[in-house]
């Protein structure tokens, strides 16, 4: 039961016959991105009274941004844009629980957090943060929410991984070419391109807020009595036509294909040299284990002409995706002769011997056992 | 060099705006990726976009290596959509 205020607040949505304040306002919604269908999403959670968002986003608020972002003000500029948009969403509405969690998503939605989640919305800006939040939501089996827009078209696409384990995943559709472009923005199979020239795609408020709306919705499952299963929703915001369409999931999707079956999540300890004590495994079987982490690690630093460099123990041991190509110039002779080994397939042996006592820089490791992926959750101890 | 026969299909391909609309005949065998590919290259669609392709006449979208003897019939009318990525 809501207290009298709030539901004085939310009379008019009573009338609704398929609305139910009751699960909007239990609804535990992660929005990913807080730039301008992000605001959208957010601004249209609050108003429809959903209980609990939080917002993520390491970026910062510049003024071109303010064209597209109902939240945000001017006075905002350079402040993050996730405690920004929380801010002005809790002054929407008092009732709900709006956070924000500045960072990258990659580094603060913990899997155990992802799964206190009814959904979680992608309101990015690239490929690469759709994928990781797609596995995300896999693992957790968490709903997931895509969004994307230009100057004239807006898409939301719904994935209903808590619902059924046979939804289809984003990377189900996606095609090969949008693989070739991620690979462009990388070299030595993990590292920036320092050179490579981001492609700005101009979009404006009309395209963010059918995008938000459409995402919002989805999010809640507004009038939601439908089968469960992923769709596609495409529309043309000059003209208003619009399609919707299913996506059936794929065979071999490089994204949902390992988790055909629901995945088994354990929550180990990030000390290799000892996350097996009182466990009773037969350890020589299990250092054979092979495990696929999920960041790639840098596990070489050798420049082809001058050899080993003291240099190495800046980089081995660590995230491929911290650094850039400048690395591959060799700080000895200045020739761009380093070769960097990059790698994120290990087995459990070699990560003992490499990590020991040490944290591996990754969030999860997973394993094929017994024809199940198991994930290895990493990040809590 | 032997050769498979497959059947053959009239389709209809447009884009999602549908200013571009084709009738085709299409090898059975002919994949999503091609008919997008043909589409960027006939119609000069801008190539710093992703497509995917979608039959507006079942409402499914057609995954990028699926061929069409799958889940497409003569007359079907296959829309090139963009994927978008800014948010």
């Amino acid at each position: 039961m809501l207290d009298p205020r709030r539901a004085q607040r939310y009379r008019r949505h009573d009338l609704i016959d398929w609305f139910s304040q009751e699960q909007v306002s239990a609804a535990r919604v992660a929005v990913i991105g807080a730039g301008a269908v992000g605001n959208e999403v957010v601004k249209n959670l609050a108003l429809l009274g959903c209980g609990t968002i939080d917002v993520f986003d390491f970026d910062t608020v510049e003024l071109h941004n303010l064209t597209r972002s109902v939240l945000l003000r001017e006075s905002d500029a350079g402040r993050n844009k996730a405690e920004a948009v929380a801010e002005r969403a809790r002054e929407l509405d008092p009732h709900v629980t709006v956070r924000a969690v500045p960072g990258d998503f990659w580094d603060t939605l913990a899997l155990g957090r992802l799964q206190q989640y009814d959904c979680a919305v992608a309101a990015v800006d690239n490929f690469e943060a759709r994928l990781r939040l797609n596995q995300l939501c896999l693992i957790a089996r968490v709903n997931l929410v895509n969004t994307g827009l230009d100057s004239r078209w807006a898409a939301v696409e719904s994935f209903p991984f808590a619902a059924t384990a046979d939804a289809a995943c984003y990377e189900c559709t996606l095609p090969g070419s949008a693989y070739a472009r991620i690979a462009e923005r990388y070299s030595c199979g993990g590292l920036r391109r320092r050179a490579l020239i981001e492609r700005r795609i101009p979009t404006t408020a009309i395209t963010a807020s059918v995008a938000g709306a459409l995402a919002a919705s989805a999010a809640l499952r507004l009038g939601g009595d439908e089968e469960p299963r992923a769709r596609r929703r495409l529309i043309d915001t000059l003209g208003g036509a619009g399609s919707a369409s299913d996506i059936e999931r794929r065979a071999g999707c490089p994204g949902c294909s390992p988790y055909a079956r629901p995945p088994q999540v354990v929550h180990i300890r990030n000390r290799w040299a000892t996350w097996h004590t009182g466990k009773g495994l037969d350890l020589e079987s299990v250092a054979a284990q092979p495990v696929q982490l999920s960041d790639a690690l840098i596990t070489g630093y050798e420049c082809a002409d001058c050899g080993p460099l003291e240099e190495a123990a800046q980089y081995v041991g660590r995230r491929a995706a911290g650094f850039d190509d400048g690395i591959t110039t060799c700080p000895r002779c200045a020739a761009p002769a380093v070769r960097v080994e990059i790698r994120d397939a290990f087995t459990v042996g070699e990560l003992m011997e490499r990590f020991g006592a040490s944290r591996v820089p990754a969030r999860f490791a997973l394993a094929a056992i017994d024809g199940r992926t198991v994930c290895f959750n990493l990040e809590e101890e | 060099m032997s050769s498979i026969m497959t059947q053959s299909l009239k389709l209809y391909v447009r884009t999602a705006d549908q200013t571009r609309r084709a009738e085709l005949d299409l090898d059975a065998g002919s994949t999503g990726a091609d008919i997008i590919q043909a589409a960027v290259d006939n119609w000069a669609l801008p190539a710093d976009t992703d497509y995917t392709l979608v039959n507006t006449t079942t409402g499914r979208a057609l995954a990028p290596g699926e061929d069409l003897s799958k889940g497409v019939r003569p007359g079907d009318t296959l829309e090139v959509q963009p994927v978008l990525v800014a948010g």
